[in-house]
């Protein structure tokens, strides 16, 4: 749900619970002054019948048409000199209910006692309430229409900031060297954002600038003793040598080959987590499968393997051409590897995935633990164990999902090219969702 | 042929030019960029092996101040950094070839050979290397011996061409395997399969009566010696 909406929503709740209680407040407060004007009126007018009382003038003129009732009181004075009393009946003869206050009001005119009472009706608390609950919900309508109407209009200003923020983020790039750029505001929270977007990016920049130099400078000072190595082994061996030192040089050149395979693998990891290859244009899968192919069409002959293949036509796929090919390699040198010898190889392709199955011994360790770096199923083999590590990381750099399994013999890699494709039955995370942005 | 090695690392340096006297090359050798700016300024040479990372430069500018020169040397890169702009950046700015470290001696020669044919036998049709009865031709995968076509692989053939340049060589199987198959393919488990190639391309050759030179070296690998008649 978009800010905007969850901010209007509990807005639109606020008003809607305090409308309600100022409703019941405002009642009270105009059925309490309303009472109060007319309890002063009717003791004004007890105090005018009164003053004529004392003055001797007859009442009559001023009490005629009124609800007032003068009587004499026997005894004495009661305490207080004014009584107000409110009823609440209903009035039989016209079958409403009826709010009546009376005002008693006690004299003393000469030696005798007065009591002067006078009456009225007044309007009941539910009429009020009645003549307030158009004008409530007129309010609570108009106030909803408003505020989702003007928080629509006002927000595209406000948000801009953070909505073109949020663009520069999507726009930003490590590998580009480019500070990020984010727009001026006047707004608080949105100046902490940039700050510490600022901040959080130059960082890693310069984390990914170390990390990347440290990488290259890795290759170099050892590529190049690596190197040296080789060609001195490669010198000594062309000299003068008997049986054993030729052994002994053999097994040095073992070594030093394996270092080598070693120290290019992890400098290729190196670069993919540094999204070193990235790639704009399409290239056609298919055709790349097929290369591979035939580069290892003779190994499959010599270890006797019967290869089955079904390629879809056209199949591209944005990935760099070097990463299109190690993934096939390293695939395919597996399958032939980890075969038996007489044993076979299914190769699949289609615009959605890429499914190498081979026949094998089975998995010594469980099938997810073989894209580990420098987990092997058998510890022993010649093998360095990073060659799924790196396909491992070539599918996450191309955003691929792969799957190993093994069952009945067969060990089958999947590719999905797709994360759509990918069944449930893999315990994927959750696909990331669209960032959600204010309107 | 005369090469120029501007290699920084002296130990390298000495090695590849150790390996290409015994070619009876010409080897001089370069530890800087300003060394080597100046060696190609007064001499010509036939090819130039290039390091990228120099002390006191790139190797990148060296190409361009001799694309500036119209040297017409043969130029293969070496370098430590097998990132891709760089292969491309090199071979973009006229180098011939590529070769990242740690790389094999023979691997090294072949590639300066063929580079070496390239530039020497432009114009000319016939891209012929031959070693008495052996003939090979690069531009249409064609060997011959005793002038009967042999029945080769592209796989054969390339073997045939890497023992015959760098003959009387002792080529490990390694360097074999990395030369037929690349660098990135994990090639450990290919030595019985190189053993495979050369006795196939053996047979071969015994079945067309030409002389069987390629001999196993106990240990290493194999040789083709031109001493066996």
């Amino acid at each position: 749900m978009k800010l905007l909406n969850k901010i209007t929503l509990w807005f639109i709740g606020v008003v809607l619970l305090v409308t309600p209680i100022t409703m019941v407040i405002s009642r009270n407060n105009i059925k309490k002054h309303l009472d109060q004007a007319e309890i002063e009126r009717m003791k004004a007018v007890n105090d005018r019948v009164a003053q004529q009382l004392r003055a001797g003038e007859k009442p009559d003129r001023y009490t005629h048409g009124r609800p007032i009732e003068i009587s004499l009181l026997p005894g004495t004075l009661p305490a207080e000199k004014v009584t107000v009393s409110k009823d609440n009946y209903v009035a039989e003869d016209l079958g409403r209910k009826e709010c009546r206050i009376t005002v008693n009001s006690y004299y003393e005119v000469g030696a005798q006692h007065y009591k002067i009472s006078s009456f009225n009706y007044v309007i009941k608390s539910e009429e009020i309430f009645q003549g307030m609950l158009t004008a409530v919900i007129w309010k609570i309508v108009l106030l909803t229409i408003a505020v989702s109407v003007t928080a629509r209009l006002i927000s595209g200003k406000i948000f801009l900031p953070l909505r073109r923020t949020m663009k520069a983020i999507h726009r930003f790039d490590l590998k580009q060297k480019k500070k990020i750029q984010l727009p001026e505001t006047s707004t608080t929270e949105f100046k902490e954002l940039n700050a510490f977007l600022r901040k959080m990016t130059d960082k890693a920049m310069e984390d990914y600038a170390a990390v990347k130099e440290f990488s290259e400078n890795a290759a170099h000072e050892l590529q190049t003793p690596l190197a040296v190595i080789r060609s001195k082994i490669e010198l000594l061996s062309e000299t003068n040598i008997d049986g054993t030192q030729a052994a002994l040089i053999g097994d040095m050149q073992n070594a030093i080959e394996k270092l080598s395979h070693i120290n290019r693998s992890l400098i290729l990891l190196t670069k993919l987590e540094n999204q070193e290859f990235k790639t704009t244009e399409s290239l056609k899968f298919c055709r790349v499968t097929k290369e591979v192919l035939a580069t290892y069409e003779d190994w499959i002959l010599m270890r006797d393997i019967k290869l089955s293949t079904q390629l879809d036509k056209a199949v591209p796929l944005n990935i760099h051409p070097a990463l299109a090919e190690m993934l096939m390699n390293n695939l395919l040198s597996n399958a032939i590897r980890h075969n038996r010898d007489g044993g076979q190889i299914d190769v699949l392709l289609t615009h959605r995935e890429l499914c190498i199955s081979n026949t094998g011994l089975p998995p010594q360790i469980p099938t997810s633990e073989l894209f580990q770096r420098f987990k092997k199923s058998n510890q022993s083999s010649d093998s360095i164990g990073l060659g799924l590590a790196i396909v491992k990381q070539i599918c996450e750099v191309s955003n691929y999902t792969i799957d190993y399994t093994y069952t009945n013999g067969w060990h089958r890699i999947h590719v999905y090219f797709f994360k759509e494709d990918v069944p449930n039955v893999m315990n994927g995370e959750p696909l990331p969702t669209a960032a959600e942005m204010p309107a | 042929m005369k090469v120029l090695i501007v290699e920084d690392n002296k130990e390298l340096a000495s090695g590849i030019s150790d390996y290409l006297n015994g070619e009876k090359y010409i080897c001089e050798l370069a530890y800087t960029f300003e060394a080597a700016r100046e060696k190609l300024s007064l001499f010509s040479y036939d090819c130039i092996l290039l390091d990228i990372m120099l002390p006191d430069g790139n190797g990148l500018e060296l190409l361009n101040y001799i694309r500036k020169e119209n040297i017409n040397s043969g130029i293969l890169i070496i370098s430590a950094k097998d990132a891709l702009d760089d292969k491309v950046n090199g071979l973009e700015g006229g180098a011939d070839d590529y070769v990242t470290k740690p790389f094999h001696l023979p691997e090294l020669h072949a590639r300066l050979r063929a580079i070496y044919r390239r530039k020497k036998l432009e114009g000319s049709n016939n891209n012929l290397v031959t070693f008495n009865e052996i003939v090979l031709n690069t531009d249409t995968v064609e060997a011959t011996v005793n002038d009967v076509l042999l029945d080769v692989t592209r796989k054969e053939f390339d073997l045939l061409l890497y023992f015959v340049v760098n003959k009387n060589r002792v080529l490990s199987r390694q360097s074999i395997a990395a030369h037929l198959w690349g660098d990135y393919t994990d090639n450990l488990a290919n030595f019985d399969f190189v053993y495979q190639h050369v006795k196939n391309l053996r047979k071969k050759i015994s079945a067309v009566e030409g002389t069987d030179y390629i001999e196993t070296v106990y240990g290493l690998g194999y040789k083709f010696n031109t001493s066996k008649t």
